[in-house]
């Protein structure tokens, strides 16, 4: 552009000194928390250690069990004939609706000492401990994986397959020498994704952990049972490991360049037996990350499992009274602003650093995918001990704040990829025809957007509807999502009412997941 | 007067310096184009005479006036991109009327300018479709009339043919001189392809490194080039296509 105007300077600085002030700051400030700790004492701790252990423990178990069956059910949606695709690309993705600590309090309903399956199939109802941490986090982060998965063979190109039969090379040979180079930057992304998530995690352990504690569990106990924030401290420090590993993992993954331009589609041969035991591993799964949904309404609305099994709303009414309902509006509340606020910031702040490039722009990209190396709990007690004396602190703007810091990178990226595939002489069109930058950005680059933005709202919307982690040390009493309602039930062993309120997040994030699908399809045809 | 005159111009990038002080004038009506390989700093020219760059240094000037300071919507002229840069949201109608928009005068008739423009580009039939829908040619084509819709009078164009094939390319080339004559409109024309150089322009210019080794009619660089550069990078190249084709119709039966 001729003299870069003063204003995208401007825009740039304010975008640049709002992620320091609600990033990176926050998180100095934690850290040097820790200077009024005896963080040997911590490290050293007896508690800790075994938690440290137990963490790690749950996380390589985890990963080991979710990225085969992810990668599986991947190569089963697009690898075979399966039929009804679609369908079951919506049932595995339908644990990312629900909070994590449901799956949790799901497998306790369903395998826990007085168990609805437990009882039908006369089970020890032993599912307390380690490995029901980890089939709690499997089932809670296998749907994210096989969404890489799904995604990166969708776009595999087949090109390299066909030479390969022409010069007849084994199939076992192609897979070692196409597919497992080619998989190489998606898998590491994935293995390092789902290893940081498990082991950040502390809604599963909480609920189904019994005697096990995780790094995660530790810290929310310290911060909220005992209002020790410099152990808390220290422990956050600890969790930053993994994620900033995924993080600068998927970085150099990512700044390596993918090669999403597909030249040839994938060619699926028939193969009946192929395709019927796809089928039966797609159903086993997708029946298995059913159960606990299942076992949800079965518990919320019969009377009094398993003594009086009538239907009632009874249970549904009593966790409206508790305060469902008035936590269930704050909730929806603080999702509608986050994706509001998230999509018009990721927007001005993704259209900043891919079309006004300069060096702002490139730190301003790193600064805004930064949020992704901090888990929700360290996020969260950053925020606490940042925030404390501001008037910010205890307010619903504080909540939304700091879930849009959470949730934003994904979003963001998702509008950085958009906007990067825009002509880059769009503008410069614009004003020779004498359309300012503003006017090209309305009348033809956001007009294109539509989508992308519509389904970064729904990524806001919906994990701010199930996040329970940076927002546990910052809600109270009046600001309360309605997701931290599961583990108070839980502790007060109101087990129907907080199945209840796992499924009312759960249809309010179909409805707003249906809600896009429908606009998103009125904008494809309208764009025809 | 000249068309366009520019004088002394320089643009420096951090240690490179991609205009070296460079001069030349361009006359109403004439066809120059500029020829150089990439990084020889013809598309920074290009920028700055319409105003999307500013030069460290030198003045550029249109029918006498300064316009070295003038934003590039009041110079009075246009661009055609090398990828189009075309509005794919909008009909190829919408794309031509949409400068009209913003000219007061102008707004009334905008559907009339633009439909009588796609019909001299042969699009009328596809006024209602995408961008996206037609071919490389096509697309080049609605990007040439919507830089005509404001009718300039110098229409500056950055390799519009790289990324076509060659039959689209030789029909686009005659399009081109054909809108040339019919507008009168003063035409510079980037490119590193010597062929298309020679065969459209009224004179060359051969850029090499921020500056300019020689202006001058396809004959002159032909018969006088001023330094071994002109000799090797315009003439060496022609020579091997020739000979190529010369040895080709040999070979024919």
């Amino acid at each position: 552009m001729r003299k870069r105007p003063v204003s995208s300077t401007i825009l740039k600085l304010a975008l640049l000194a709002f992620f320091a002030a609600a990033v990176l700051l926050p998180l100095l400030r934690m850290l040097a928390y820790m200077r009024n700790t005896d963080v040997l004492k911590v490290l050293g701790g007896a508690a800790f250690r075994k938690a440290c252990l137990n963490s790690l423990k749950v996380g390589l178990l985890t990963t080991a069990v979710s990225i085969p069956l992810a990668y599986a059910l991947a190569w089963c949606v697009t690898r075979t004939h399966l039929r009804l695709r679609g369908l079951w690309s919506v049932l595995f993705s339908l644990p990312m609706l629900i909070p994590s600590i449901s799956q949790g309090s799901g497998l306790i309903i369903l395998f826990g000492a007085n168990g609805v399956l437990t009882r039908l199939l006369h089970l020890g109802g032993n599912i307390y401990g380690l490995h029901g941490i980890v089939i709690g986090e499997a089932m809670y982060v296998t749907p994210i994986a096989f969404l890489m998965f799904a995604d990166v063979l969708t776009y595999e190109d087949y090109t390299p397959y066909e030479a390969a039969q022409v010069l007849g090379i084994p199939r076992l040979r192609q897979f070692t020498a196409v597919t497992l180079p080619f998989l190489r930057r998606p898998l590491i992304s994935a293995v390092f994704t789902v290893f940081s998530l498990t082991v950040t995690d502390y809604g599963v352990p909480l609920t189904i952990g019994g005697k096990v504690k995780t790094l995660p569990v530790l810290m929310y106990e310290d911060v909220i049972g005992l209002l020790d924030f410099g152990k808390g401290s220290v422990i956050g420090a600890v969790l930053l490991i993994p994620a900033v590993l995924a993080f600068l993992a998927d970085l150099s993954n990512r700044d390596a360049g993918g090669n999403s331009f597909v030249a040839r589609p994938f060619v699926i041969r028939q193969n009946k037996t192929r395709d019927g035991l796809a089928c039966a591993l797609c159903a086993a799964v997708g029946i298995f990350m059913l159960l606990p949904v299942a076992a949800f309404g079965v518990l919320s609305f019969m009377t009094n499992y398993p003594i009086d099994m009538s239907f009632t709303l009874g249970n549904a009414a009593k966790a409206l009274r508790m305060n469902g309902g008035t936590y269930l509006v704050n909730s929806l509340l603080i999702s509608a602003g986050v994706g509001i606020l998230g999509v018009l910031i990721a927007t001005v702040t993704a259209y900043c650093s891919t079309r006004l490039l300069s060096p702002a722009a490139r730190l301003l990209h790193l600064l805004s995918i930064t949020s992704m190396a901090i888990p929700g709990l360290v996020l969260g007690l950053s925020y606490v001990l940042f925030f404390k004396t501001s008037f910010l602190y205890g307010t619903m703007a504080i909540l939304i704040l700091v879930n849009m810091i959470h949730f934003f990178a994904s979003s963001y990226l998702m509008l950085y990829n958009t906007f990067g595939k825009f002509n880059e002489h769009l503008e410069a069109v614009g004003l020779t025809l004498g359309a300012s930058r503003l006017r090209i950005v309305w009348d033809v680059i956001l007009p294109q957007c539509r989508g992308t933005m519509l389904e970064a709202f729904s990524y806001f919307f919906v994990n701010s509807m199930i996040t329970i982690s940076a927002v546990s040390f910052l809600a109270n009493a009046d600001t309360k999502p309605v997701a931290l309602l599961i583990p108070q039930y839980e502790a007060q062993s109101f087990l129907e009412c907080s199945a209840f309120i796992s499924l009312l997040i759960l249809c309010c994030n179909l409805l707003v997941k249906a809600a896009v699908h429908l606009l998103k399809s009125a904008i494809a045809r309208q764009d025809g | 007067m000249s068309k366009l005159s520019v004088e002394d111009l320089s643009k420096v990038y951090g240690q490179k310096t991609v205009l070296d002080h460079i001069s030349f004038e361009v006359q109403a009506g004439e066809f120059l184009s500029i020829l150089g390989p990439s990084g020889c700093g013809k598309t920074t020219i290009l920028r700055i005479l319409m105003g999307l760059l500013e030069p460290d240094g030198g003045v550029v000037r249109k029918d006498g006036r300064d316009i070295t300071a003038c934003s590039p919507a009041e110079r009075g002229m246009g661009i055609v991109f090398q990828n189009y840069a075309l509005f794919e949201n909008m009909t190829v109608q919408k794309n031509v009327e949409y400068a009209l928009r913003f000219h007061k005068e102008l707004r009334g008739k905008a559907s009339e300018i633009a439909a009588g423009l796609l019909r001299r580009v042969g699009l009328w039939e596809l006024r209602d479709k995408k961008p996206g829908k037609l071919s490389g040619g096509q697309q080049q084509r609605v990007a040439i009339a919507r830089t005509l819709a404001l009718n300039p009078d110098v229409i500056l164009f950055d390799e519009p043919m790289s990324a076509l094939d060659v039959d689209t390319r030789l029909a686009l080339r005659r399009e081109i001189k054909d809108i040339q004559r019919e507008y009168g409109s003063t035409m510079i024309y980037i490119t590193h392809d010597q062929e298309e150089a020679f065969a459209m322009s009224d004179r060359i210019m051969v850029m090499e490194a921020g500056r300019i080794h020689q202006i001058g009619t396809p004959e002159e660089l032909v018969t006088d080039p001023a330094d071994d550069y002109v000799r090797r990078f315009v003439l060496e190249n022609l020579q091997i296509k020739a000979e190529s084709l010369s040895r080709f119709i040999q070979v024919a039966p």
